[in-house]
């Protein structure tokens, strides 16, 4: 960031400014009528300064509604090639006009995109744009930037910002791009003193004070603690239609949908685009469970807005541009609903929820990982073994057709993003240890329309992998102590990546217990393995079934009723659970009244992960995503979740 | 459409509002926000119901006797509207005996909805100034269709809650375009702007505009099948039209399609029904071409070209012109403004609609000359035909009922993010993930007794067909009553309706069908 210098642009001399920079980079100004503005080429428009806000933030600009992704190609032979398109996008653009609201909102989607798992397309975009912001001197009906505090004039995201004052703008560049436009139209730009800046301040508090809506947000997020469960949300709920409006024209929203979209069999590309948590689908899976119902949906759009966000990224997840509560065709404002939360704790005050009070912050930056691709495109893998675990569930074996992928493998993470090309993209858990460096294994069940394609693959069949994501369990931690590994079916894969390592070093720990269970002994997944490691010194395996099993010595009920029987040193145990939320719930109690800590009951939870590097948004709880700060948690942490997964 | 937002009580009969007309609901909760009262008729829980002031879970088919028994409160209870009847309208006193005999007990046997709910929704509707009325197929697609809108019209007119602001009984139309459609005539027994062919002076005019040929009476719909499976009818051009999905009794309408010797279809994307197509003729949608549409208020609107036609599609207009010249006809339309040129001359409620007149804002029919500003509100001060007609409309059972082969009644509609028989919306990854197949919602008392569970697959048997469907357990329906959407070629609906229609326009009773429910095996 350079200095920030002060000049003044007389006002009959702005649209020969516009034109001398449309010269070299395409402006784009606002052009339209009432509450129809868009963002439109200098030379198509007919340029108005009469607006309050453009009708969609400018971020559609820098984060399209729909973008491609890659595209991949398969030729006769059967390999595949993936051409990444990140870097095909719109040349540079100057953005003018645009307003306080929606430079706030770029300040936030560039910590959002550009930090942790850099998004390419947002990047490539976003470093070709320049945006002028030009400052508010009236509000519109449902603008309330003040009581947010982002406004009322722009104080971050732009280049360049244009006060308009009596007869000229005071313009103040906040960055080098912003000092370039100053450079390229010089002669107009005449350096100002600092003494406007007082004038400007004088100005913006009476601007300020003209805003219709004025709010006291100070307890905010005190009040949202204590609201959570309260009756108004029903009357939201119920009134909502699902249509997304909100989610569309919101400065801050950066979730996405990736959809397959093939020229035919041989060629496809993957796309993304806008996807809104107002839709019931959006955390909706294959079984119809739905961790949001209506209700929860719509008080999870308001709680990432005002509250989520911030505790993540540290920026307000509002910016108090009033368009969601303007498009509303049902009429629910986030607006009512900060004094319906207001009124509610003034006048029925309760216990704030424990889950909208627990602290955790979440460092990711050690996760990510560096593709030379960028962040959504596959690298290319062969199936080289198939084997049958179960009647249901396979172990595939895969190799990198590039062979420095192997060479250069970091063992971190929980899963992999698999893609069947053509159809779409699964996330798969990583069933095999550290050691294991030439080969990538997967173990699924034939669930959803991925999985059934993967399930009929052959050896010798291409398919597409990036990762590994996800917080792994912390396998140095667990060092010295004993452990108990609870998994049910295919719920045993995820526990696979520390049980190998474990296995290899059990001189580092204590007594190790495998708890697998299933309804049947066929059902058991690593039939063989367990009985290897059953023999190994201090490790022991017990199964528990609902059908009887003349295979092995079975337990008949749930594996619960086999945690006493375990005898461990209980403060000197960890658990390592992957199961159903509901089921991981009963074994945590049980532990916890054995003695246990619940710090040191470890658990996944697998919910509706897509792009696996905290974008997409579709896994997100609370101001955690699953796919990032997960899948792994304590479950203490799991505890101050909301009860949304 | 402002004129919703301004009422103080809103009467919704057989309409899904918020589902189907999300616009016009905005418009209903604009007035809740002002303080308005909401009455709804419906034999679901829909979901306006969670913000009404009142609810009627009516049994399917019983709108009649319900309005008939909400009149006859009025009268006794004089809350009528006394002057409105003596100076505007005529035949009280006949509707007026009528109705003796229906009183709220009696429709209570009949409809389910209990008599002093319906007295309730009588006296408000009756006692506040401005109260409108909203209804759609939920009222028209029964075998008392006409009747119950006749008896609205009663209602309406007892109350004096006919031409003023925010009174009157208003259809919601189901398509962007619907209004304008039936306002060119693409009805059986009208010719455009609703003349009558057997007036002499329309006559007269379309026979110089057209020639011999233009008043002959048409056929409905029902009757166009019927006599394609007769073997009279030879040749048919669908244009942008599903009868496979949308039509009742689909394994009729699908036999007689493929009976029919030659068929067009001029659509947009293929559909079911193109698959029994001949020559399938590509048209342009909304985004390739100009023209108008007439929305819900009757306003007529310019759409305008963005793109141009993509491959080898072309604008309906077009298209017909083409066909027109090629039968030999001696015409040449050059562009959607000739025709409208056209239409100005032929239809007075258009004549003075022009697309000059309608580049910014669209004007309301009727708008008889180039200097009339249009006709917000109907009958202000009189009603087109004069005097208004109170009419008699008694009740009685026609088409399906209930029995012991057939316990239930089906009911069809459509849910927020499908359109019609989608397919335009199937084919968008977002609308068509919310609802990504069919459903039939049924009471949890009802699943409990046949041992049904939430998302199993059912089967739903009509004297028609059958078809299977996920089960959608809830409270939000009516015991005995079935919901199934229309949308999904997979679950088809209109597979169960059948071909009961009203005695006077042949509408089918959509709305009302005789089923039974089972596990799917």
């Amino acid at each position: 960031m350079s200095e920030v210098k002060l000049y003044t642009l007389e006002k009959r001399h702005l649209d020969e400014v516009l034109s001398q920079w449309n010269r070299k980079v395409p402006v784009y100004v606002p052009h339209g009528k009432g509450k129809d503005i868009n963002l439109i080429p200098l030379e198509d428009a007919e340029r108005t300064e009469d607006y309050i806000n453009l009708t969609l933030p400018v971020k559609e600009m820098v984060f399209e509604q729909k973008e491609k992704l890659f595209s991949w190609e398969r030729n006769n032979e059967g390999d595949i090639t993936v051409e990444t398109l990140a870097h095909h996008h719109a040349g540079d653009r100057i953005f003018y006009g645009v307003r306080a609201c929606d430079t706030y909102g770029i300040a936030y989607t560039d910590r959002f995109y550009l930090k942790e798992f850099m998004d390419p397309n947002y990047q490539s975009r976003r470093a070709k744009s320049t945006i002028v912001a030009v400052n508010c001197l009236r509000a519109g009906e449902h603008c309330f930037c003040t009581s947010i505090g982002t406004g009322v004039f722009s104080t971050q995201g732009h280049d360049l910002t244009l006060t308009p004052m009596d007869d000229f703008y005071l313009v103040e560049a906040a960055t080098d791009k912003g000092h370039g436009l100053i450079e390229g139209a010089i002669d107009f730009f005449i350096p100002a003193d600092k003494a406007l800046l007082e004038k400007q301040e004088e100005l913006r508090q009476q601007v300020a004070e003209s805003f219709p809506l004025k709010m006291d947000l100070s307890n905010l997020w005190d009040d949202m603690a204590r609201t959570f469960d309260a009756d108004f949300w029903i009357d939201e709920a119920n009134a909502c239609i699902g249509c997304t409006g909100c989610t569309n024209v919101c400065p801050t929203c950066t979730c996405f949908n990736v959809v397959e979209e093939n020229q035919d069999e041989n060629h496809g590309t993957r796309v993304r685009y806008w996807d809104s948590c107002q839709s019931d689908h959006f955390t909706r899976n294959a079984e119809h469970h739905n961790p949001r119902d209506a209700l929860s949906r719509v008080r999870y759009r308001i709680y990432d807005k005002l509250k989520y966000i911030e505790e993540r990224f540290g920026y307000k997840g509002c910016s108090g541009c009033g368009r969601c509560a303007d498009v509303c065709p049902t009429y629910i404002s986030i607006i009512d609903i900060m004094n319906a939360m207001q009124k509610t704790v003034k006048e029925n005050p309760t216990e704030p929820a424990l889950h909208q009070v627990a602290k955790i912050r979440h460092e990711i930056v050690d996760r990510e990982i560096n593709t030379r691709r960028g962040l959504y495109a596959p690298d290319v893998a062969t199936i080289t073994k198939i084997k049958q675990e179960t009647p249901e569930i396979i172990r595939m074996f895969m190799k990198y057709d590039d062979q420095t992928l192997h060479d250069n493998y970091q063992h971190k993470g929980q899963f992999f993003q698999v893609t069947v090309f053509g159809e779409g993209e699964v996330p798969l858990s990583i069933p095999f240890g550290p050691s294991q460096k030439d080969e990538i294994v997967l173990d699924f069940k034939n669930v959803g329309s991925v999985t059934e394609l993967l399930y009929q693959m052959k050896e010798g069949d291409k398919v597409g992998l990036r990762g590994p994501y996800g917080k792994a369990y912390p396998y140095e931690s667990l060092k010295g102590r004993n452990l108990i590994f609870v998994g049910s079916g295919v719920a045993m894969a995820p526990l696979r990546t520390v049980l190998e390592p474990v296995l290899e070093n059990l001189h580092d720990f204590g007594r190790v217990a495998i708890m697998a269970s299933a309804l049947t002994y066929e059902k058991i997944i690593y039939k063989e393995e367990m009985k290897e490691w059953s023999q190994l010194e201090d490790v022991e395996v017990h199964y528990s079934l609902k059908d009887p099993t003349d295979q092995v010595e079975a337990h008949l009920g749930f594996v619960n009723d086999l945690l006493p029987g375990l005898s461990m040193d209980w403060k000197n145990t960890t658990a390592l659970v992957c199961a159903s939320p509901a089921r991981i719930k009963k074994v945590a109690r049980d532990l916890m009244n054995l003695g246990m800590k619940p710090s040191d009951i470890f658990v996944t939870l697998e919910t509706h992960m897509r792009c696996g590097a905290g974008k997409c948004g579709h896994c997100k709880v609370g101001s955690h995503y699953m796919c990032v700060d997960g899948p792994v948690f304590t479950y203490e942490e799991m505890l101050s979740l909301p009860p949304e997964y | 459409m402002n004129d919703i937002s301004d009422a103080e009580l809103i009467m919704v009969i057989g309409s899904n509002t918020t589902e189907q007309h999300p616009l016009a609901s905005t418009r209903i909760f604009e007035a809740l926000e002002k303080g308005a009262e909401l009455y709804v008729i419906d034999p679901r829980m829909i979901r306006l119901t969670d913000f009404s002031h009142g609810h009627a879970i009516i049994e399917p088919g019983t709108n009649l006797p319900m309005i008939n028994a909400m009149i006859h409160v009025i009268i006794e209870e004089n809350l009528m509207d006394e002057e409105f009847i003596r100076n505007r309208t005529e035949n009280f006193e006949e509707m007026k005996a009528s109705v003796v005999d229906c009183t709220p007990e009696w429709a209570e046997a009949i409809t389910h909805v209990p008599a002093d709910t319906i007295r309730l929704f009588a006296r408000k509707y009756a006692t506040t100034d401005k109260a409108m009325i909203l209804f759609t197929m939920g009222v028209t697609q029964q075998t008392t269709g006409v009747k119950s809108i006749r008896a609205l019209g009663n209602l309406a007119m007892l109350t004096g809650h006919v031409g003023r602001p925010s009174t009157g009984i208003n259809p919601l139309r189901g398509q962007n375009n619907v209004q304008g459609a039936g306002d060119m005539a693409t009805l059986p027994d009208y010719l455009p702007g609703y003349q009558r062919p057997e007036w002499p002076e329309t006559k007269d005019r379309f026979t110089k505009a057209w020639g011999d040929i233009s008043c002959l009476r048409g056929n409905t719909i029902i009757d166009m099948f019927n006599l394609m499976e007769e073997g009279k009818m030879k040749a048919a051009i669908i244009v942008g039209e599903n009868p496979v999905l949308s039509d009742p009794d689909q394994l009729h309408t699908m036999h007689c399609l493929e009976k029919i010797p030659f068929l067009v279809v001029q659509d947009i994307f293929m559909t079911e029904t193109s698959q029994y197509a001949d020559v399938i003729l590509p048209a342009a949608s909304f985004l390739e071409r100009d023209g108008t549409y007439t929305n819900t208020d009757r306003r007529v609107q310019l759409i305008r070209k963005v793109i141009e036609p993509v491959g080898n599609c072309r604008p309906d207009w077009w298209i017909i012109n083409e066909l027109m010249k090629r039968i030999g006809m001696d015409v040449d339309y050059k562009s959607p403004s000739e025709i409208m040129d056209e239409i100005n001359e032929t239809t007075n409620i258009y004549g003075g609609i022009t697309h000059e007149r309608i580049q910014e804002v669209g004007l309301q029919w009727p708008c008889p000359t180039k200097d009339h500003p249009g006709t917000p509100i109907l009958h202000v001060g009189e009603f087109i035909r004069g005097k208004g007609l109170f009419t008699v409309n008694d009740f009685e059972r026609i088409g399906d009922q209930r029995s012991e082969e057939f316990p239930f009644f089906l009911t069809t509609g459509r849910v927020t993010h499908q359109y019609h028989t989608g397919t335009m919306t199937r084919k968008v990854w977002t609308l068509d993930r919310e609802y990504p197949h069919g459903f039939v919602e049924i009471n949890t008392k009802d699943a409990e007794d046949l041992g049904i569970k939430m998302h199993q697959e059912v089967r739903i048997t009509s004297a028609r067909g059958s078809i299977t469907a996920p089960a959608m357990v809830t409270d939000r329906i009516k015991e005995k009553t079935v919901f199934v959407p229309f949308h999904f070629a997979e679950s088809p609906a209109n597979r169960l309706t059948g071909q009961n229609l009203d005695p006077i326009i042949k509408i089918p009773a959509l709305k009302v069908s005789a089923v039974r429910i089972e596990v799917a095996q």
